[in-house]
């Protein structure tokens, strides 16, 4: 198998402008965009310089690395893999090289630091904001798998069934539909759980005339897809819950309408919060209006307050404005997206 | 307010040595101490003192976190800095450098801490009582769920169908996700201890290899069995899976308090080569300990440092690999009572 060509030519062209002679790679996910499903977690370190392609990790994965991966060195180390890396750099006398201050250990990244390398801040995870074609495919098919899911369970919303029965029944369905995973733990809520943005599923029972609120998402070949739906279940549905999930529903809408390519995150943050404040249901909107997705639930292209940087095209990221009653309900609206020339797009 | 019973623990191990302020960055440390589940990994930092436990994190999170850990003082803030003002007139400050990202435990270091590693770990290495409950559940589901699957599981499925059938079955009994990605190996697959599922299906007459865990309660259960599927065995093969199970059998015999675990090791490989197979086949450790996290200490390998102590939790899972031909691994949880070692996956 070879290392994707695109990548690793961005990557390299990165380290250039930057002026390094590679990069070292230890989180997980990073590992994955290069390497595929190959280590687990905490068993590697990948080395990109300009000219090589070396991984340090167990022994017991030399045979087969070498197998799969023909024009990548393997270094077999077992127990202390960054002394491991610095020594092999030092025979390959590679002097800049850098590490990511944002996922490296403290312990690891004084090691780099005392052996004359170089922090800098989320170069991988920069390029892995831009989504090539094929990255978004992948997107695609989970997020289909999700929403048909979705549908495929409805039937099981009935009086009785709890919150963990009923998240059980999403999870099973979207295996059967080729999930190889979710993009994180699934949220069923039922009642006043709805208020608490980030609930964990319980033994809640559902009754009539409650709010009901999913926030699921499958894995496909390692891409998350992300979406949430409410509703009332029941027939006496309360004004207040009719104008706030309308509210929410318009601002995602909104945000459709009117983001635009190289806005900043906080600009069209700012589209949905401002409807919602107008409202008057700013101060429960808790929450950013979305954040940025990909092989992880969470990664960069936060729509939020707080990024002043612009979105550019291929970023992808969710849009989910919503408003949170303590004590009664909330409600949520959220799909994901991607950024063109033309404004965003839906992922579906 | 009643804190719980790990954190007053981590509380007094602090005092111990005499360490005024400690700050938590990780999120399984977070939980470890609040037995609160933060949403990603990022969410919070914690700040203990003597006689207070701050809490950084996101405004959505305090109404939940004040009905579920009332004893934390909440502040909105996820910047580093905010813990270093919070923490500058303590002048004992510590960080676990092998737990904190690099930028935050610079921030730290600039601010005056100093770094204790493994103190965390220390910590998480012995199981409080609702600890035990919670990991006895989690070895219980899996191993009812093996019984359900090894009936279910047909020629023709394939390694990751199987695998599938397995988890739903957890999930079905109770498990709340999984302690690590189900490893399903058939035939000569099985010879790769740390194999990805593939499209590869199940035939009759070949070993099955399935190392599996679930989750619950954010506590960690870890089996392995091999087991030949059809009727005629391989002759070799049950010569070598016999001597696996007997090796897994003597050494949590040998388990007791205050051990060394390369002893344990050893006494393993030992046994393999009395038999007359050679145990440079033996490819891995002989074990690791488990809780939230499904690799912690104590860690039963040949270069490791750690003493089993009574109420650890960890696994004994000795195998034996032929590349090309197959393996065998036989693997169970235990934990080490006054008595012994305790089998927890049964």
């Amino acid at each position: 198998m070879r290392i994707n060509a695109a990548k690793l030519k961005n990557l390299r062209n990165l380290l250039k402008k930057n002026n390094f002679e590679g990069l070292i790679i230890s989180d997980y996910t990073d590992t994955k965009y290069f390497l595929g499903d190959f280590f687990h977690e905490d068993e590697s370190i990948l080395l990109i310089t300009l000219k090589h392609i070396i991984v340090f990790s167990r022994s017991l994965y030399e045979n087969s690395f070498k197998r799969k991966y023909k024009e990548a060195l393997f270094v077999s180390e077992d127990k202390n893999r960054p002394q491991a890396l610095v020594k092999k750099a030092q025979e390959l006398k590679l002097k800049k090289l850098a590490f990511d201050e944002n996922k490296e250990l403290y312990s690891a990244g004084k090691l780099y630091l005392e052996a004359g390398f170089k922090e800098t801040s989320s170069l991988i995870s920069y390029l892995r904001t831009t989504k090539t074609e094929e990255e978004l495919k992948l997107m695609r098919k989970a997020t289909k798998i999700s929403m048909q899911a979705y549908k495929n369970i409805r039937k099981y919303v009935k009086v009785g069934i709890t919150e963990i029965e009923l998240k059980r029944k999403l999870e099973d369905e979207m295996v059967f539909l080729g999930a190889g995973g979710f993009s994180f733990e699934l949220m069923v809520s039922f009642g006043a759980n709805t208020a608490n943005p980030h609930h964990v599923c319980d033994n809640t029972k559902l009754t009539k005339n409650t709010a009901i609120l999913f926030d699921w998402g499958a894995k496909y070949q390692e891409y998350c897809a992300d979406m949430t739906r409410c509703f009332w279940f029941g027939p006496n549905v309360p004004q207040e819950y009719k104008k706030i999930l309308s509210l929410v529903k318009y601002a995602h809408d909104k945000v459709i309408a009117e983001a635009k390519c190289k806005m900043t995150g906080a600009q069209i943050d700012k589209i949905s919060r401002g409807l919602i404040e107008q409202a008057g249901y700013g101060k429960y909107f808790t929450h950013r209006t979305g954040h940025g997705i990909g092989m992880q639930d969470h990664e960069l292209a936060d729509i939020s307050h707080l990024n002043n940087e612009p979105i550019l095209e291929n970023y992808c990221f969710s849009v989910e404005p919503g408003i949170y009653l303590e004590g009664k309900y909330g409600v949520r609206w959220e799909d994901c997206f991607y950024m063109t020339k033309k404004g965003i797009k839906q992922i579906k | 307010m009643k804190i719980n019973e790990k954190l007053t623990q981590f509380i007094k191990l602090l005092k111990k040595e005499k360490v005024q302020a400690f700050c938590v960055l990780d999120n399984a440390s977070i939980m470890y101490l609040t037995d609160f589940f933060f949403y990603s990994p990022n969410d919070a930092f914690l700040l203990i003192t003597q006689n207070k436990v701050y809490c950084f994190t996101k405004k959505m999170y305090f109404a939940d976190l004040k009905r579920k850990v009332p004893y934390l003082t909440l502040l909105e803030s996820l910047d580093i800095n905010d813990v270093c003002k919070k923490a500058a007139k303590f002048k004992n400050k510590f960080f676990d450098s092998t737990l904190a990202p690099y930028i935050e435990g610079t921030a730290l270091v600039k601010a005056g801490f100093k770094t204790l590693p493994y103190l965390l770990e220390k910590a998480q290495e012995v199981k409080a009582e609702n600890e035990l409950k919670l990991i006895s559940k989690a070895c219980h589901i899996s191993t009812k769920a093996f019984g359900i699957f090894k009936k279910q599981l047909k020629a023709g499925m394939t390694e990751k169908q199987g695998a599938a059938l397995l988890e739903n079955i957890m999930q079905e009994l109770g498990g709340q996700g999984l302690a690590f990605e189900t490893i399903l190996a058939f035939g000569a697959n099985s010879a790769n201890p740390h194999h990805h599922n593939s499209d590869r299906k199940l035939k009759q007459n070949e070993p099955v290899l399935v190392d599996f865990g679930c989750k619950y309660k954010g506590y960690c259960s870890d089996i392995t069995r091999t087991w030949w599927f059809g009727n005629k065995v391989n002759k070799e093969w049950q010569k070598l899976f016999d001597l696996v199970k007997d090796t897994h059998d003597y050494a949590a015999t040998l388990a007791q308090d205050n051990i060394r675990a390369t002893t344990l090791d050893s006494a393993a490989r030992d046994f393999m080569d009395k038999a007359g197979v050679s145990s440079k086949d033996f490819i891995h450790s002989l074990g690791h300990g488990l809780g939230l996290k499904i690799h912690q200490k104590p860690f039963l390998s040949p270069k490791s440092q750690d003493i089993i102590k009574i109420n650890s939790v960890f696994t004994i899972e000795p195998g034996l690999y032929y590349d090309g031909k197959f393996g065998i691994r036989y693997e169970d949880t235990y934990v080490l009572t006054p008595k012994g070692a305790k089998i927890l996956t049964k």
